[in-house]
């Protein structure tokens, strides 16, 4: 195999995704996605804990109390998120239809050290933003309450938990979790997957189109192709992680080991190529080829998420800089899978390559 | 008749040339994988997910509590005697000395005390549920009531705030006063069916569900409506939504195979037998796709039954298979070689999986949701209530972007279309220039943007949807500018192609017409189908900037003739390098029209 020959097909692949300009839409999809990961957080902060956003937390929300007196009633007022009125409450829920109103609380006659529960009726509006806004601030109280009722009925409860005190929080750390944990070993294996599709393309095609027997007819060698066409997909996976870590970057989330990173995205990616490629050449027909390589992927990703230690943690632990010296331990037996399968590929590819030779 | 049993022929040998032409074990070996991933499942639901183990240091003085944070595998838990652990906290992110945690003032720290007060929660329930007692452990039961408010989705978009109107007296309702019951003030059920609810939500700290806890603070599905107030927080319908993956998950995968039919067609002229058979295009098409339509709505019904769901899931699952199907059509006529085909279509794929994935998160909190078909599905698998007109909303444009794409499609579907080399761009606009009347240009026109409304109020939906959590200006402005951008492009896309396509014909009485034209379709269609649907969303703020233009009737169309002029003047006077520039000159019309009314409204 001659290193020249695999750089004249590098070369092709390349100049192919250029003319076709199909890299403008992975730049394009990769900007997509970042924008709507971006969406996806700062969208569920605001809906679901509204709380988070400071502007409003300035303004007092309009409650009605309705029923019975009970210290619920001294929180709420106390409370400076509310501004409390004691209402019937037939015309307080006619005024939270009216949005004079953000919620209702009824409190019926229980005593407070009762044998059954205290049941509170709370009265919001559907399918609101305030209204949800309204429901995490009451949550806050509601849960003193509670802890107090429980203060009152102590002594029937038989076992307490082990204490523990939090220091209160103080918002921020939201999504520290959804963005180490999750985003970032998504993102940068997502070229992973896009390259190995990318290469079932490239061979495929060849086969398709019939246009490998052009091919044949110059010096370059059936594997020397096959390589070539592999080494093209797998120059893509760095350059695209790297975008994707810049990006990252840019919207100031700092990554502990970037070039740790690369390192492992790189190596890991190299055995989906492989066996893209692996696939290709045994179906020779795109459809059948990509049905079966996308359904192993699935299996296969499911499989190694399951396994502790997995390239994917080890990529998260990368990033929040938890990595310990297991990391090198991963890559060596990344890099054995890889080696293995492009002994696999090599050989493979030669019998084709013959029995094409051979007619 | 004839065309039917056209039809029926078609789908039967595309049935059986697919089978013929997956070779032999492709079958077999998808059988072995879906097994494989079937254990493959049970495994990881056995083993969990270690996608996030060890990202905490933890340092614990006391075996107890060390044993206890221990079972969460994202912490590396130390135990280390007290001095250790102080002279050397800057190791850790937490620290828990005597029962007290302290983290250290980072991000990573501060999360690490979020995810230890979830795990603590979690363990205080599980003690407390298993209390003879429950009602002891559990004092304090809501029973929330959701009351429809008149005023919906308009009010807090458009920044009032329920009543900010100080004052001590309490306030007076304007209308006719309900008379609502007195709540009772016991429990509907029993202590032993509260605890198994209690048990259950326990149950659901599963992996899968930490997932959902770093997006929403905890929470679980209550007894009804009765929840405990750490129970009370919106839920994110966490569970229908992989539901909704597991639906369109097997449609993408299918509109994959119709993709790659259309494509072998035309690769090395194949399809050619198939054009000279003597039958309709309409046929041909519609052969082709009905074994793929059959095995995706079967394949819905399948997964429907399987889970218990209501058939009704279908209802709103069919304008997505059509929509999928339209747009693989479209995808695999206009692809040059594979490699474009995969990009495309996983570009096609991302963007209309976020269309219909992100707005479903907000089913239980927001009307936005209902943009999307697969909110119905949700409310469907939680047992709400959905009317016909919001049916209508959600998939309107779903059911007309397909409609409309098939059109295309069908003018198309021809030997000179089919197998030319050509661009992507060029392409596209052959395929618009294919589907419109050479002899009534002015007609095509009308019609084409009329018909490109479907596909302007998708992408400006789409846009709203990703705006739509900026902060009040940014999110305006954006709007704005993107609404009119798109708008602009939709309007000069067909004066382009008649221009493309003999730039002879834009005389300045040409241009006048074709403008004109363009403006009346545009409009009408615009009209046409917010009367139809979009109702809800015109009334908020949001709405009154994309579709301003439905006031007064002259207005609009004056601005929607001034804007297009503006193009296909510059296309006229500079050619085709001043495509562009002139998009951007007509926008920036656009935009100062909308501005201008905006400030007069916000005044």
């Amino acid at each position: 195999m001659k290193a020249k020959h695999v750089k004249i097909i590098v070369k092709k692949e390349f100049r192919g995704l250029l003319s076709e300009r199909t890299i403008l839409l992975a730049i394009l999809l990769q900007l997509f996605v970042a924008l709507f990961s971006s969406f996806l957080m700062v969208g569920l902060t605001s809906m679901y804990d509204p709380s988070s956003l400071s502007k409003y937390s300035r303004f007092r929300y309009n409650v009605a109390y309705a029923g019975n007196d009970s210290s619920l009633n001294d929180y709420l007022i106390l409370s400076r998120d509310f501004r409390v009125y004691s209402m019937d409450l037939s015309p307080a829920v006619t005024a939270l239809k009216e949005r004079k109103l953000a919620a209702v609380i009824y409190v019926p006659d229980t005593r407070p050290d009762a044998e059954g529960p205290v049941k509170i009726t709370l009265y919001t509006l559907q399918n609101d933003l305030q209204g949800t806004i309204v429901n995490v601030k009451l949550k806050d109280i509601f849960l003193t309450y509670e802890k107090e009722l429980r203060y009152v009925r102590q002594d029937r409860i038989t076992e307490e938990p082990v204490p523990l005190t939090l220091p209160a929080t103080s918002g921020g750390g939201d999504f520290y979790e959804f963005v180490y944990g999750l985003l970032i070993p998504l993102l940068v294996f997502m070229p992973a997957i896009i390259a190995s599709a990318l290469v079932i393309d490239l061979i495929t095609e060849e086969y398709q189109h019939e246009t490998l027997e052009t091919l044949i007819s110059t010096p370059v060698t059936f594997t020397e192709m096959v390589w070539g066409k592999v080494i093209a997909c797998e120059l893509l996976v760095p350059i695209q992680a790297g975008a994707w870590l810049f990006l990252l970057l840019i919207n100031g989330i700092a990554i502990a080991n970037v070039p740790g990173i690369f390192l492992q995205v790189t190596a890991a990616s190299f055995i989906p190529i492989v066996i893209g490629a692996l696939t290709a050449l045994h179906y020779r027909e795109r459809t059948a080829a990509q049905f079966i390589f996308s359904t192993a992927l699935v299996v296969a990703i499911l499989f190694v998420l399951a396994l502790p230690a997995n390239p994917l943690n080890l990529v998260t632990r990368l990033a929040v800089g938890e990595a310990g010296a297991d990391q090198w331990l991963i890559l060596a037996g990344v890099v054995a899978v890889g080696v293995l399968l492009s002994v696999l590929l090599n050989r493979y590819a030669d019998k084709v390559g013959r029995e094409r030779l051979a007619g | 008749m004839g065309a039917l049993s056209d039809i029926a022929t078609i789908a039967r040998w595309e049935v059986k040339r697919t089978l013929t032409q997956m070779s032999r074990d492709t079958l077999p070996l998808a059988v072995i994988l879906f097994v494989l991933l079937v254990i493959v499942m049970g495994f990881a639901a056995q083993s969990g997910m270690h996608l996030q183990d060890g990202i905490y240091t933890i340092g614990v003085d006391d075996p107890v509590v060390a044993q206890l944070i221990a079972s969460d595998n994202r912490y590396s838990v130390y135990q280390l005697d007290r001095d250790t652990l102080w002279n050397n906290y800057r190791a850790f992110d937490a620290i828990i000395v005597r029962g007290h945690v302290w983290a250290i003032d980072t991000d990573k720290g501060r999360a690490a005390v979020k995810t230890l007060e979830r795990d603590y929660a979690k363990y205080t329930a599980s003690v407390y549920n298993r209390q003879e007692d429950l009602f002891a452990a559990y004092p304090l039961w809501i029973d929330t009531q959701y009351v429809k408010s008149e005023l919906n989705f308009t009010a807090t978009q458009s920044g009032q705030y329920v009543s900010s109107r100080p004052g001590n007296a309490p306030p007076v309702p304007e209308g006719e006063v309900i008379r609502i019951p007195t709540p009772s003030p016991t429990l509907e059920f029993s202590k032993e069916e509260l605890r198994s609810g209690l048990t259950r939500t326990e149950a659901a700290n599963t992996q899968i569900s930490r997932y959902t806890e770093m997006l929403s603070p905890s929470s679980g599905p209550g007894l009804g409506t009765f929840k405990t107030p750490s129970q009370l927080a919106p839920p994110l319908p966490f569970d229908s939504i992989i539901l909704i993956f597991v639906f369109i998950f097997p449609l993408y995968f299918s509109s994959q195979f119709f993709m790659m039919s259309i494509m072998n067609e035309r690769i090395e002229r194949k399809g050619e037998l198939l054009l000279s058979a003597p039958v309709a295009n309409t046929s041909i098409i519609l052969g082709k796709m009905l074994p793929y339509l059959v095995m995706m709505l079967a394949l819905s019904a399948a997964l429907t039954l399987y889970i218990k769901a209501p058939l009704t899931i279908i209802l709103p699952l069919v304008p997505v298979i059509l929509f999928f199907l339209a747009n693989a059509l479209a995808i695999g006529m206009v692809s040059r070689s594979f490699k474009e085909l995969s990009f495309i279509s996983i570009f096609f794929s991302t963007v209309a999986t976020s269309y219909l994935f992100f707005p479903s998160i907000f089913a239980n909190v927001h009307v936005i949701a209902m943009i999307s078909p697969l909110t119905l599905i949700i409310f469907t698998l939680q047992g709400t209530a959905w009317t016909a007109t919001d049916y209508l909303f959600s998939t309107a444009l779903f059911w007309l972007t397909a409609a409309v794409l098939f059109y295309i499609a069908v003018q198309n579907f021809n030997e000179e279309r089919l197998f030319s080399e050509h661009g992507l761009l060029t392409r596209i606009r052959e395929f618009i220039a294919g589907s419109m009347r050479e002899d009534h240009p002015f007609l095509s026109l009308f019609l084409l943007s009329a018909f490109t409304i479907p596909f302007v109020f998708m992408i400006q939906l789409m846009c709203l949807v990703l705006f739509f959590n900026l902060p009040m200006p940014y999110s305006l402005i954006l709007l704005i500018l993107f609404g009119a951008a798109i708008e602009e492009v939709a309007k000069a896309v067909g004066i382009y192609t008649l221009y493309m396509k003999d730039p002879a014909f834009l005389s300045w009485k040409n241009l006048v017409l074709a403008c004109g034209a363009t403006a009346i379709g545009f409009l009408i269609g615009e009209k046409l189908l917010l009367f139809v649907t979009l109702s809800q969303i015109t009334e908020s703020i949001f709405g009154s900037i994309l579709f301003l233009s439905l006031g007064v009737l002259w207005i609009p169309l004056l601005l929607h003739f001034g804007a297009t002029a503006v193009f296909a003047v510059s296309l006229k006077v500079g050619g085709v390098k001043w495509r562009i520039a002139g998009l951007l000159f007509a926008t920036l019309v656009h935009c100062l029209y909308n501005l201008y009314f905006i400030m007069g409204w916000l005044k």
